[in-house]
């Protein structure tokens, strides 16, 4: 209890120390704080840097960004893509663990290895790779099922192409997650709900699924926050089309800022996701935390 | 005999899924040693019917796809040991050292994690241009060299050091600097492959930022280059398959041969979180 204070402090700490805590704020003042507070003010500006714009015009980029009906496509499509592809990552990812963590699997290492490889690659290169796949006349995809679906232009199709690429990529980092949230639940758990003569269903439902809590709200927390910021397979395998059909809100930002350069306005959008971003992580926090 | 029968379903459940994982991998890598006509003909087949490099060839004479490569893996090893070497250094301090201010630090450091990209990109961007940074390596490796998920695995990861060992160095005389060198960083190897390993992928995919700041194709980078390439030899999908492959197949071999570390690396990341 009565630990005892080191006399503060040799000289190389204290030189040490401020070193490092000179370092780490100013470079977050320099590469963080103030490009936030450029962005900021900008997205209250008429901003382009083309012609070298830069005007005050107070909330129109926000006035002008909800009756943007891109902007509620996007908005619209992103929420989809959210629901959709973390709901798939999770159950993907809790059952294909709950499965190699059966006694009854030997080769785990290796399902495990497997699972988690599309991970590791690179995400512009294997957007390329899918929208080939998704390729009407030699693709992968129509060749191996005899279908005929023209996936990527349309507007029936596309978005779904777009998720089920990113489910692909990504339920590996699940499974590993939901492997190792598995491992550090205590076998007297499972021990006693068989005394107590629980069947698999409810041993899952009442010890599991409770005790990975956890490790629940860190996958979905981390994937909320990476898929509002998705917008490389979009850039790759749609440019947002057909029509307006793949926009997702971070794919609009970059549109907007670095193919049209309308600045204040795209800074405006991105503020907008900032703000989604956090009320969504809040609320999931809240959601998961209080269930069980 | 219900067990048998549950024991071979989950085997071929996940059989399927490691197939459809590895299915896209395989069709790049067979793809990229067909030629052209062979990749769209309306007959399709597995493997290639005859096998050729041309598109490997042809890629590289047409295209320099190698020195992307190059480059690519340049930044990637200066901006990895860097990101290392600083986290390692503030996680030593913000975990070790009681001073005041070191939970906002702290706090702010984590809360850096969770802004978009969106945000600050733009201004980033304004501010690397006016400070006559474009087209430099400086840009591509400035923005990224401090990390928010590296400080954060590191302090996890030292501040389980005990105490009395860096106690003992420091009655032996050694100073600060010593003891960071020659104890913290050597007992924390796992974390430092960890984070190596991921900062070297997100450097390696990232796409924006070196497509804003570099404008010579001699200094580009190999995601950018993918795009050019593309844009350039909009048909050419064998070439595309060879471009894939070169970028896809390096990061699979390290994968395979370090996944024990990688797998390690993300479990001790949430296990802690």
């Amino acid at each position: 209890m009565f630990k005892k204070k080191r006399a503060l402090q040799s000289k190389s700490e204290i030189v040490l120390r401020n070193m490092v805590v000179t370092f780490l704020v100013a470079y977050m003042a320099i590469f963080m704080v103030i490009p936030i507070v450029i962005a900021f003010a900008g997205s209250f500006h008429n901003w382009n840097p083309l012609n070298g714009t830069y005007k005050w015009i107070g909330l129109d980029n926000y006035i002008r960004m909800f009756q943007y009906p891109t902007f509620w496509v996007s908005m619209g499509n992103t929420v989809i893509f959210c629901i959709v592809v973390v709901a798939f990552r999770v159950v993907l990812g809790l059952g294909l663990a709950y499965a190699i963590s059966s006694r009854m699997v030997k080769s785990k290492t290796f399902f495990r290895t497997i699972f988690y490889m599309p991970t590791v690659t690179p995400l512009v290169a294997v957007a390329y790779v899918w929208k080939i796949m998704y390729n009407p006349q030699f693709g992968l995809i129509d060749n191996l099922f005899g279908l005929n679906i023209n996936w990527l232009y349309s507007s029936k199709f596309a978005l779904p192409a777009v998720m089920a690429m990113t489910i692909w990529k990504d339920f590996g980092y699940a499974v590993i997650l939901f492997m190792s949230g598995l491992l550090s639940i205590p076998g007297d758990y499972y021990e006693a709900s068989g005394i107590d003569g629980a069947n698999a269903w409810q041993t899952f439902r009442y010890i599991t699924l409770p005790l990975l809590r956890p490790t629940m709200i860190l996958v979905v927390i981390t994937s909320l926050i990476s898929y509002l910021q998705a917008y490389v397979p979009v850039m790759v395998m749609t440019k947002g089309g057909p029509g307006t059909s793949t926009f997702l809100s971070s794919y609009l930002v970059y549109d907007q800022a670095f193919v049209k350069y309308n600045f204040g306005y795209a800074s405006a959008i991105a503020f907008f996701i900032l703000i989604f971003t956090a009320v969504l992580t809040l609320l999931s926090f809240k959601l998961i935390g209080e269930k069980s | 005999m219900k067990k048998h029968i549950l024991k071979y379903s989950l085997h071929i459940v996940l059989a399927l899924v490691g197939i459809i994982t590895i299915l896209p991998f395989a069709w790049m890598i067979l793809s990229s040693f067909k030629s052209n006509e062979e990749i769209s003909a309306l007959h399709q087949t597995l493997l290639p019917k005859t096998f050729t490099l041309e598109n490997y060839v042809s890629l590289q004479s047409n295209f320099d796809f190698l020195r992307y490569f190059a480059n690519s893996v340049l930044i990637a090893v200066i901006v990895t040991v860097l990101v290392v070497y600083i986290s390692c250094l503030c996680g030593f301090v913000l975990s070790k050292y009681k001073f005041r201010g070191r939970n906002l630090i702290f706090g702010f450091v984590m809360m850096t994690m969770m802004v978009p990209w969106s945000v600050t990109i733009i201004s980033r961007y304004t501010m690397f241009m006016k400070a006559g940074l474009q087209n430099t390596y400086l840009s591509l490796i400035l923005p990224v060299m401090v990390s928010g998920f590296g400080i954060f695995m590191m302090k996890q990861d030292i501040s389980a050091l005990p105490d009395e060992l860096l106690e003992a160095a420091r009655i032996d005389g050694a100073n600060e600097f010593r003891i960071f060198h020659q104890i913290v960083l050597p007992m924390s190897k796992n974390s430092i492959s960890a984070i190596a390993i991921f900062q070297f992928l997100w450097v390696w995919e990232d796409y924006l930022w070196p497509y804003l700041m570099i404008d010579s194709d001699k200094k580009q980078l190999l995601a950018v280059g993918l795009t050019m390439f593309n844009g350039r030899y909009a048909t050419d999908y064998g070439g595309l398959f060879a471009a894939t492959a070169i970028s896809i197949v390096p990061v699979i071999v390290v994968y395979t041969i370090f996944q024990k570390r990688f797998v390690a690396g993300v479990a001790a990341g949430s296990v802690k979180g």
